[in-house]
């Protein structure tokens, strides 16, 4: 590897470096406060690394395993951000929990590594591996707390389901390789075979079987039943990480493996990816309406959210609309991500106290807005965003989707998106509503850095939703680099 | 045309070795039949060219993961009442029908070995060759494997931890 491949590298040996030293660090002196502090500083560096990278890009290859370019890097930002929040809220949840907490932020740190790879890889090899990692962190990080069959039982859950779905996905690689000779990307793309008989056949079942491994991680409907039990029994600074981050880099690698190799060509498999994105909206929707547990309710309306991530995916299809379809699904990511970290991060500070289980019930938040107004404050933005409520950077990445959905004339996708939305709109100004009832005080530790870690995600996500010009025109230029 | 025979046979011992490893209420006898499946799984990678990967399969799965699940299975069935129960699992008769399924992997390999190199398409890839891709361009999968071992190294030792500690606690 010649030294400017190892210098587009950067991130990704950043990162690596940081959890060599944390690692050190835990082995010697056990402090919870410096292990918090040193993993928020290695995610803040290793952010600042990629945008110097970015700075005076060079895309190309590094090894056929890996591509930097603006897409890989916009997505790696994305994620280190998302982890470096989430970061700051856990410390005060975990400082609670007693000894032994420090190596939930080594495996944060693995996770967020495993992330930076999906973003990154352009290779079968290194997006088994990327996803791996981002699973064997995750099934520890799950069933971490130290009391508790409730996170044991969601882990197994993950555990069982992911494996199965891996190895559902591994057998579809192992189909297209069968006919194509190779696991790159590109290779893939450039191969050719001929496009009838078993060979289309193998082609078509293997990729069908990718996208079923992909959409359980994603969560999508009917892959989506293992969500709401893994996201109730999960610690809720876990549940945030998730949602998010493992979310957003598998959602990464699904755009490049599909922009690059021009899956989109295959009529069956559009029509496949058009039920799975109308049915994660509706049932999402439909099943979040009359849940009591916030974390459940989250848990099915994420589903729902990504159904309409999905919308602009589809609308990729459009060779016309690709551009704007690639620019709106980064942007509602961007957004999806900044309101989903808020709201479990709303949850977490109010489950400082309760080791034993998290506070998820929706009883547990009446009169939030008398006894702690800034915090029922930042609920109530999140939840607005995650409705799509102006003033939100939730509305822009709707609206984006729904722009990307006319261009390419997804009619009924966008039926379907208004109606979820109207769905939507119920359970999420219940929560509000719930926050303003009269009730009796219940104390809430807010700890310091997750009260600021809040304060900022919120302050983010409005100004997403009042000056998105900036963020805008970053995305577009990634949108137009990779198409 | 004859590998292709020999392709069938291994893979239909593979499948039926795995359903019974699967159906088995005895956890010693599900083992050996996954032993079993893996042996054949085995002659298979060697057919296709890739005797390395064969060793592999022979070498961590069959032998060091399997020797590891025996270990396990023993420490959990200690006294007496462990006896009984290693008593029932070594019951005449379980042996033949895996004895069955080994002797037709037997005679595949000792056919393919004094016929010369079989195999059913493609060129044979040696160790060499694996090892030189490995550090050559696929040098970071094997950094990010060793990153994945670390997660599952931490991970392992959190929960096994947790137990250590309950069985401190209670003794």
């Amino acid at each position: 590897m010649s030294m400017t491949e190892l210098y587009s590298l950067l991130p990704m040996i950043t990162l690596t470096s940081v959890i060599l030293v944390l690692m050190m660090v835990i082995a010697f002196a056990r402090n919870l406060a410096l292990t918090c502090g040193l993993s928020a500083g290695g995610l803040l560096l290793t952010l600042v690394s990629v945008f110097w990278v970015n700075h005076d890009l060079s895309a190309g290859f590094v090894t056929p395993l890996l591509v930097v370019d603006a897409y890989a890097l916009m997505f790696s930002a994305l994620i280190v951000s998302g982890s470096f929040f989430i970061t700051l809220i856990a410390y005060g949840y975990k400082v609670q929990r007693g000894e032994l907490q420090d190596e939930f932020f080594l495996l944060l740190l693995l996770a967020t590594l495993g992330g930076i790879t999906l973003a990154h890889s352009t290779h079968f090899a290194s997006f088994v591996l990327g996803l791996e990692l981002l699973g064997i962190s995750l099934y520890a990080m799950i069933s971490y707390p130290n009391q508790g069959l409730f996170s044991l039982e969601a882990a197994l859950k993950y555990l069982i389901l992911s494996a199965v779905s891996s190895a559902i996905m591994l057998f579809g690689i192992a189909l297209v390789y069968a006919v194509l000779g190779s696991l790159s990307f590109t290779e893939i793309a450039s191969n050719v075979y001929q496009d009838t008989g078993f060979d289309r056949l193998f082609i078509l079942v293997g990729s069908g079987m990718i996208l079923a491994g992909i959409s359980f991680k994603l969560s999508l409907v009917p892959f989506h039943m293992w969500t709401p039990d893994v996201y109730e029994g999960a610690p809720a600074p876990v549940t945030a990480f998730l949602a998010t981050v493992s979310k957003g880099g598998i959602f990464a690698v699904l755009l490049r493996f599909f922009t690059t190799v021009d899956s989109y060509q295959y009529e069956t498999i559009i029509s496949g990816l058009f039920w799975i994105a109308l049915l994660s909206i509706l049932v999402g929707n439909i099943l979040a309406l009359m849940q009591t547990s916030i974390k459940r309710m989250l848990a099915y309306s994420s589903i729902a959210q990504i159904g309409y991530l999905m919308v602009a995916f589809i609308a990729a299809s459009e060779i016309g609309g690709k551009q704007l379809a690639i620019e709106a699904s980064a942007f509602f990511l961007i957004a999806y991500f900044l309101t989903t970290i808020g709201a479990f991060g709303v949850v977490t500070i109010m489950s400082i106290d309760s080791t034993d289980h998290d506070q998820d019930g929706l009883d547990k938040y009446e009169g939030l807005f008398w006894h702690r107004p800034l915090l029922a404050g930042f609920f109530s933005t999140m939840m607005l965003s995650l409705a799509g409520i102006p003033l939100t950077a939730g509305f822009i990445g709707k609206f984006y989707i729904i722009a990307a959905g006319v261009k390419s004339e997804l009619w009924i996708l966008l039926a379907v998106v208004v109606i979820g939305s109207g769905i939507g709109l119920f359970y999420y100004l219940r929560v509000i509503f719930t926050m303003t009832k009269q009730s009796e005080s219940n104390e809430v530790n807010v700890s310091a850095t997750g009260g600021w870690a809040m304060a900022a995600v919120t302050l983010l996500l409005v100004i997403l939703g009042v000056y998105p010009a900036p963020v805008i025109e970053w995305v577009s230029a990634v949108a137009k680099a990779l198409v | 045309m004859l590998e292709l025979g020999l392709f069938y046979t291994s893979a239909t011992v593979a499948l039926v070795a795995t359903v019974f490893a699967v159906t088995r209420y005895n956890v010693a006898h599900a083992l050996i039949y996954l032993i079993i499946s893996l042996l054949a799984s085995a002659v298979i990678f060697y057919l296709v060219g890739a005797p390395f990967a064969a060793i592999l399969e022979i070498l961590i799965y069959a032998g060091a993961i399997m020797v590891l699940f025996v270990f396990v299975i023993m420490m959990l069935n200690l006294g007496s009442p462990g006896d009984g129960v290693e008593h029932q699992w070594l019951q005449p008769g379980m042996w033949i029908f895996p004895s069955i399924l080994c002797l037709v992997l037997l005679a595949e390999i000792v056919y393919m070995l004094s016929s010369g190199d079989r195999m059913l398409q493609g060129k044979m890839i040696g160790p060499k060759q694996v090892g030189i891709d490995l550090f050559g361009p696929y040098v970071l999968a094997v950094e990010i494997a060793s990153m994945l071992l670390l997660a599952g190294l931490v991970g392992a030792y959190h929960l096994g931890r947790k137990y250590l500690i309950d069985a401190r606690e209670e003794s």
